[in-house]
């Protein structure tokens, strides 16, 4: 929600589009409109000049000895004495020439005149009348020319080469002055150098070829009709007209075309823009604004009422009505997911609580025995999910047989589960009952829970029953991991018992049984397929070979350090991983009962030999003269304590025991007397003065302080006492 | 096992201890004083030699306390480490006169 994106609303992306749109358009049509009008101009300039140019020629070939006329003007054009620009009317020079013409031949008609005619008359007549008509002729081109409006309108002869023209007769305007320079309305037999303009000698012969062409230079079209040979070289009429004033009234019409064109056109935009804000954009908004709310609410009343109002029944209703519906079905949804995640908590936390009771089934305080000295035993479990079938159990039987279980439930979380705590549970049980013979133990145990396995699970188990007083280890396998056995200061090797039937497989089974000789030092490793079959990212599995490999590393350490180092290893072996199967392991060594004994008559002329008895062991062990003394006060203290009072009034005897391991002395009094337990007895009060002090219960009082260890056990008819010091 | 000197010098009495002040010990010594006490107004055990002492000796040394205080004073002297550490943790350093 932190980043907002800035927000471009769909009206003006499409009023952009239309501006976009509206002005290419504006540019087309402005160019369009453009050539359209020169077009026109042109045409229209073309069929003007054409109707003048015809009306020139159509005037010259009036006379029907004109090719005469043309070839005498041209022949004699420096001879002539031509009268420009004037009329009809009596007083002028032609019709004073006339006049004598008429007096001369009286027949001759000289509109009419054939050209043998003219050609018959004496010479000064001919040039008479070439003079007259060319009066005549120029009086009609100034009148077309007025008439047609054309800027300059002439009759010119151009040799061969095209590289002049000698203009034959040219129109002028009233005023105009007539001349051979520039800009003078050129006279007869004016020769004009056309060397140097192609565009004039193209146009030429163009219009011999096409009998017309118009040329276009700037602002000014030159347009040339043919007329006729004079003298083998072409005459032509010339018009020329200035374009520039009409261009210039075609480009204004075309701006306003263009503009009112663009106006409509964004007027026409405008109206859309209205008609997509009213018919989409407010609903959409109105719609857009129902989901924020709903967003934040989660209420489908809400945005039903809200999009109601959208009655239209196009895409925008239909939209509304698809997030109505939408609505309505999240509500649902969140309804259902809510009482399924409720459902699924309340699942969590019996998990939770089933696996606390099934860790709860495992004894998992260590030290697990911290009075026996015979051995020591280790074991962990790391499940792979909240509750796994995986389980291991070590409990006395009697004061000297532990048993030792390690099994695997078939199939994991809760079923495997309540299977395991059944197992567990005829395991311990019938191990109590049977006491001595694993194989008998796992048979009636097979026959139990076949008895009522209708989930037709099943159990691999391994079950030794160790004799702690002289190491005997008696055990038996139903389809279980073979176990490790590693003799003193040797490495860990597995021991290829052999496997009965899993318990649960089949009722009726018989069970194989072996013993196995503990010394001093030996261990037992017993785990599950969790260990072996822990597989990397790879599938890779762990193995037998790489759990060996794990407990020689720490062959000689305590049985903690031992399954320790053997997770470890499986921890650094799986790396990512996930864990599919609960990892068991347990180790237990077996030390072995060390402890020298001497039994006496509780009495207290045997004190002497009771505490030379446990210095000799002390001072083998290297014990220091403090601890030894105090032991020394302690040891007296117990057994006076015992000589007192165990058989009072009577007598009997003691077993004094004394251990040192791992520099720790262990010293054990035994006796059959009366139950007893010294460490009941309150302390004294160290803070009395002399007067008030009883001297009752100090001894004990000095044993508890000085000793490290001291426990009471009422067992088979015996008091117990055990003290431990470090030395 | 337990060697016992006296030096007796007018009313006043110096017991030297010397081995070990045990239970079968200590029966011993009370003997000893039991003879001896009712004249003296000071004793002093001089504990120099002693090497043991178990509840039954610390026993002796409490009633002997007792009778003295009714009747003169009583000081240790000579006092070992060893010693002096049981002394402490049975709280007899506070009752006992010791130098």
């Amino acid at each position: 929600m932190g980043k907002k994106k800035r927000e471009i609303g769909i009206l003006r992306q499409v009023a952009a589009f239309f501006l976009i749109a509206v002005l290419i358009i504006g540019i087309v049509t402005f160019f369009m409109l453009r050539v359209q009008s020169i077009d026109n101009v042109r045409n229209q300039t073309e069929l003007l000049a054409e109707e003048t140019a015809n009306e020139v020629i159509m005037s010259v070939r009036e006379y029907p000895a004109h090719e005469w006329f043309l070839r005498y003007w041209y022949r004699h054009a420096d001879e002539l004495d031509v009268e420009y620009d004037t009329d009809y009317s009596a007083g002028t020079k032609t019709e004073e020439k006339l006049q004598l013409v008429r007096r001369h031949h009286p027949e001759l008609s000289l509109k009419y005149a054939e050209a043998q005619e003219l050609e018959a008359l004496p010479e000064e007549d001919q040039k008479l009348c070439a003079e007259i008509v060319y009066s005549w002729m120029i009086t009609r081109v100034n009148q077309i020319k007025r008439a047609y409006q054309v800027d300059y309108l002439f009759c010119v002869v151009a040799d061969e080469a095209y590289q002049s023209q000698c203009f034959l007769f040219s129109a002028a305007d009233e005023g105009a002055v007539r001349g051979t320079n520039y800009e003078e309305v050129y006279v007869l037999g004016t020769s004009v150098s056309i060397a140097d303009n192609q565009s004039q000698q193209d146009a030429m012969r163009q219009a011999l070829e096409h009998s017309t062409h118009l040329a276009e230079a700037g602002d000014y079209v030159d347009y040339y009709a043919y007329l006729g040979d004079v003298d083998t070289k072409a005459a032509f009429i010339g018009l020329t007209f200035n374009l520039s004033g009409l261009l210039a009234d075609v480009q204004a019409q075309t701006w306003i075309g263009t503009g009112n064109a663009v106006i409509l056109e964004l007027l026409l935009a405008a109206f859309c823009l209205l008609l997509i804000y009213f018919y989409v954009l407010r609903p959409l908004k109105h719609v857009q604004q129902g989901i924020r709310t709903y967003k934040i609410t989660k209420d489908s009343k809400e945005i039903t009422e809200s999009l109601s109002l959208i009655r239209s029944r196009n895409e925008i209703g239909q939209l509304s009505d698809d997030v109505v519906n939408l609505s309505k079905e999240i509500d649902d949804y969140l309804g259902q997911i809510s009482a399924i995640s409720a459902e699924k908590q309340r699942l969590g936390t019996e998990l939770s609580i089933a696996s606390q009771i099934q860790e709860g089934m495992l004894p998992s305080i260590f030290p697990a025995f911290p009075e026996r000295r015979e051995f020591d035993v280790y074991a962990t479990m790391h499940t792979a999910k909240e509750v796994g079938g995986d389980f291991y159990d070590f409990f006395l039987i009697d004061d000297d047989h532990l048993a030792i279980v390690m099994a695997d439930v078939s199939g994991k979380g809760v079923p495997a589960a309540l299977f395991m705590m059944a197992s567990k549970i005829l395991i311990n049980n019938f191990s109590t009952i049977e006491r001595t013979s694993p194989a008998q133990i796992l048979e009636t145990v097979n026959h139990h829970i076949c008895m009522n396995n209708k989930a037709e699970m099943f159990v691999t188990a391994w079950l030794g029953i160790l004799e702690l007083s002289t190491g005997r280890l008696k055990a038996a396998n139903a389809g279980h991991e073979y176990p490790a056995i590693q003799r003193r200061g040797g490495p860990f090797r597995l021991f290829k018992d052999r496997h009965g039937v899993v318990l649960g497989g089949m009722d009726g089974m018989r069970y194989q049984e072996y013993e196995i000789l503990l010394k001093s030092g030996d261990s037992l490793f017993l785990y599950t397929d969790g260990v072996t079959e822990a597989a990397d990212a790879a599938y890779t599995l762990f193995g037998t070979e790489r759990m060996l490999r794990g407990l020689n590393q720490a062959a000689d350490a305590a049985p903690k350090e031992v399954l320790e180092t053997v997770k470890r290893e499986i921890d650094a072996f799986v790396g990512e991983a996930p864990q599919f199967d609960d990892i068991t392991m347990l180790c237990l060594r077996y030390l072995g009962d060390t402890m020298k004994k001497i039994t006496v008559d509780a009495k207290i002329e045997n004190l002497q030999q009771v505490q030379s008895f446990i210095d000799t062991e002390l001072e083998a062990a290297g014990c220091s003269m403090k601890a030894q003394m105090q032991i020394d006060i302690a040891v007296e203290e117990l057994f006076v304590n015992i000589a007192n009072y165990a058989y009072a009034p009577g007598s009997g005897s003691a077993v004094i025991g004394v251990d040192v391991k791992d520099g720790v002395a262990e010293i054990t009094f035994a006796d059959s007397g009366i139950p007893y337990d010294p460490l009941k007895r309150e302390d004294p009060d160290v803070l009395l003065s002399a007067e008030d002090r009883e001297i009752g219960g100090l001894g004990i009082f000095m044993v508890k302080k000085t000793m490290d260890d001291m426990f009471y056990e009422y067992r088979d008819g015996q008091n117990l006492l055990t003290i431990r010091k470090k030395i | 096992m337990l060697n016992i000197v006296k030096e007796r010098r007018d009313d006043a009495l110096t017991v030297k201890l010397e081995g070990r002040l045990d239970t079968t010990t200590a029966p011993e010594l009370e003997g000893a004083l039991r003879d001896e006490l009712s004249e003296v107004k000071a004793l002093v055990f001089d504990l120099s030699g002693l090497e043991y002492i178990s509840s039954a000796g610390l026993r002796v040394l409490l009633s002997t306390q007792k009778t003295m205080n009714r009747q003169g004073s009583m000081k240790l002297i000579g006092v070992n480490e060893t010693i002096m550490e049981i002394f402490s943790i049975t709280g007899f350093c506070d009752i006992l006169t010791i130098e």
